[in-house]
């Protein structure tokens, strides 16, 4: 029924649409709302010109490449301080850093891995991505706060099931908002390793910190080289944990599983050295 | 002379080559011969390494002119194994309204690919490895029990899903809108069913994620396709459930020859629930390939996108016209231009993209 429908809506009305009532990227005219505007070096712009119109005719959705969702709710929390799953060694965006941001290597074309994009062409003209570069060397900083969504954790490096063969530094705890660091201790996120015949999982003593210019990414430095084995990511979901409006992090989803007592939930478990 | 007048001249003049003289890779191909995909892949859901068949159509079948010393040449290198390649180079002209033009030329892709035949008829290894451009990224490896070209089979490792029409042009809409093509390949299990007219996948996979994002779901998709001589119907569906939201994807395909002609249609309707409130989202293709004569193909394309189908008056459209030359076995000429059309406030939606592409394969 659905594809009747589908169908039946794409052949009567096969041609573009007029835009009636769009902004420029095809989405109702709000009021007070201006569409993207004129290109300029921040998060909003560059959101408005480039990924929502450009880049989230593949990358949005629960199927999008890579996981990496552009969305307007998404892209932010996915590129700053995340390592790009194509060359984990390099982050998507490192703030203060243009040529070392895989998503720029990724629009000029010389990434060590797969196609220029956007996939197929027509390429970012090099004031585009120039644009790009400037956010990314002042800092990256993070869009204009717009009634947020929920407080929630989007993603974890190393991510669940990844075997390394050497220490990850650091490990990093993506969320959507920025987080609150005078109330995080060393509890609200810590890595255990699993010891054989013991059922506890010691503590790794680590320091806890954010990504330069993305309060929004938690970094967790274990303060010696993680030797070969098992490991897992704990978070607490505590009074410690909150992002800087005092909210706590949204219910874990369903597929990080609890770590014995409530409130611990485990957000990621990996292996160093060679998988069993 | 500029470049853009050279390459306007270089254009002009492979038309006039082409037009004249006599023709005809991909599923339009299937159509005008009524094949499965399995008659010219290793691969039962097409793409990638041609088996011994394929070879034969690419060298005689295909092209303008066959060359007679390529006799030899059946794509093994011993007898169990067997390799092949494709390369793609293209240069391209894009322009879209406020928005200087873009000229440039690219290595599209390198793609080598292998396939060991343990036993043969029963277990196989593939891999499809893209070599350039940039560095080596393997897009399907996979171990294959069982017969692909008649029965039951089960596939195992990270290769591309099955759904709808494997086109060769992987920004189509509708390749581009469920998320399934042959840039994306997945890891997990696949069983099929080769039978007669009857070609069916079931697939389970990872989502598509990796690395930092997250990563917890999976993925099941389903094909089934009916093939006739003259005509043929598929459906898919594809189920995807992670931490980001469910999607659920359904498409109907068809194909259909008249004389010269074959006939291409697609519909997929996406509900993706990663979206605020959820989202629906539709996609059409038709396609008219007309073989003009042996190694000439005319391919018209008229696609149609709706991004959501809660906002009125956000349709795109996609047109275009692309010749395909096959003057000799194994190369392939093509030009091609398309033009975008969308919402009138959108540079993007209303691009215009013309190219010309050498397509080297064996």
């Amino acid at each position: 029924m659905v594809l009747c429908t589908a169908a039946a809506s794409l052949l009567i009305g096969g041609c573009a649409g007029n835009g009636q009532g769009l902004d420029a990227n095809g989405q109702p005219l709000m009021p007070g709302g201006a569409g993207g505007g004129p290109l300029t070096a921040d998060f909003d712009s560059i959101q408005a010109n480039v990924f929502t119109p450009i880049c989230t005719v593949c990358h949005a959705g629960a199927d999008a490449p890579h996981g990496l969702r552009l969305d307007a709710a998404d892209s932010y929390g996915l590129l700053v301080g995340v390592p790009s799953a194509e060359v984990p060694s390099l982050l998507r965006v490192k703030a203060g850093d243009p040529d070392n941001s895989y998503l720029i290597q990724k629009l000029e074309g010389h990434a060590a891995v797969g196609a220029r994009m956007p996939l197929g062409g027509p390429y970012l003209s090099n004031d585009v991505i120039a644009v790009i570069r400037q956010w990314i060397t002042a800092g990256a900083l993070p869009p204009t706060p717009n009634a947020p969504a929920a407080f929630t954790l989007l993603a974890v490096a190393p991510a669940a099931g990844e075997v390394l063969v050497e220490s990850p530094a650091p490990i990093m705890i993506a969320f959507n908002h920025e987080l609150d660091m005078t109330r995080i201790d060393p509890e609200s996120v810590r890595l255990e390793r699993r010891v054989e015949a013991e059922a506890q999982m010691p503590w790794l003593p680590s320091r806890i910190g954010v990504t330069p210019g993305n309060a929004r990414t938690l970094l967790l430095w274990p303060l010696e080289p993680l030797s070969d084995g098992h490991y897992r990511v704990v978070m607490r979901v505590s009074p410690a944990l909150t992002d800087i409006a005092g909210e706590a992090p949204r219910a874990a989803a369903p597929a990080f599983e609890a770590a014995g007592d409530s409130p611990d939930v485990v957000i990621s478990t990996f292996v160093i050295g060679t998988a069993p | 002379m500029s470049l853009s007048k050279f390459m306007g001249c270089a254009v002009a003049l492979i038309a006039v080559i082409l037009w004249p003289h006599p023709a005809s890779s991909e599923p339009y191909l299937a159509v005008q011969e009524g094949y499965k995909c399995n008659i010219c892949h290793v691969n039962p859901t097409g793409g990638g390494l041609r088996n011994s068949f394929g070879i034969m159509y690419a060298k005689v079948l295909l092209p303008a002119q066959t060359v007679t010393d390529l006799d030899a040449w059946t794509g093994k290198v011993i007898n169990a194994v067997r390799i092949g390649g494709d390369l793609r180079a293209e240069w391209s002209n894009s322009s879209a309204p406020n928005t200087p033009s873009q000229q440039q030329f690219a290595l599209e892709q390198f793609r080598l690919y292998a396939d060991v035949a343990v036993i043969p008829d029963r277990l196989g290894l593939y891999i499809d490895e893209q070599v350039a451009p940039n560095s080596s990224q393997n897009m399907e490896a996979y171990v294959r029990y069982g017969n692909s070209n008649d029965g039951l089979y089960f596939k195992g490792g990270q290769f591309y899903l099955p759904f709808g029409w494997r086109l060769q042009d992987q920004t189509a809409f509708v390749r581009e809108l469920s998320g399934i093509s042959m840039t994306t390949p997945e890891q997990g299990l696949e069983m099929g069913y080769e039978h007669s007219a009857w070609s069916a996948q079931l697939d389970l996979t990872n989502v598509p994620a990796s690395g930092a994002a997250a990563k917890a779901g999976h993925q099941i998709t389903g094909q089934a396709v009916y093939v006739q001589p003259v005509w043929r119907l598929g459906a898919a569906t594809s189920l995807t459930q992670s931490d980001a939201g469910n999607r659920r994807v359904a498409g109907l395909f068809a194909g259909l020859r008249t004389g010269p002609i074959g006939w291409l249609g697609e519909i997929d309707a996406v509900r993706d629930d990663s979206f605020a409130g959820g989202r629906s989202l539709a996609a059409g293709l038709i396609e008219a390939d007309w073989r003009i004569r042996r190694g000439y193909n005319l391919k018209l394309t008229a696609e149609s996108y709706d991004p959501d189908r809660a906002v009125a008056q956000d349709q795109q459209a996609r047109y275009s016209v692309v010749y395909e030359f096959t003057p000799i076995p194994f190369m392939q000429l093509r030009a091609g231009y398309r033009r975008y059309r969308g919402i009138p406030q959108s540079n993007v939606e209303n691009q215009r993209l013309s190219f010309i592409e050498l397509h080297g394969y064996f």
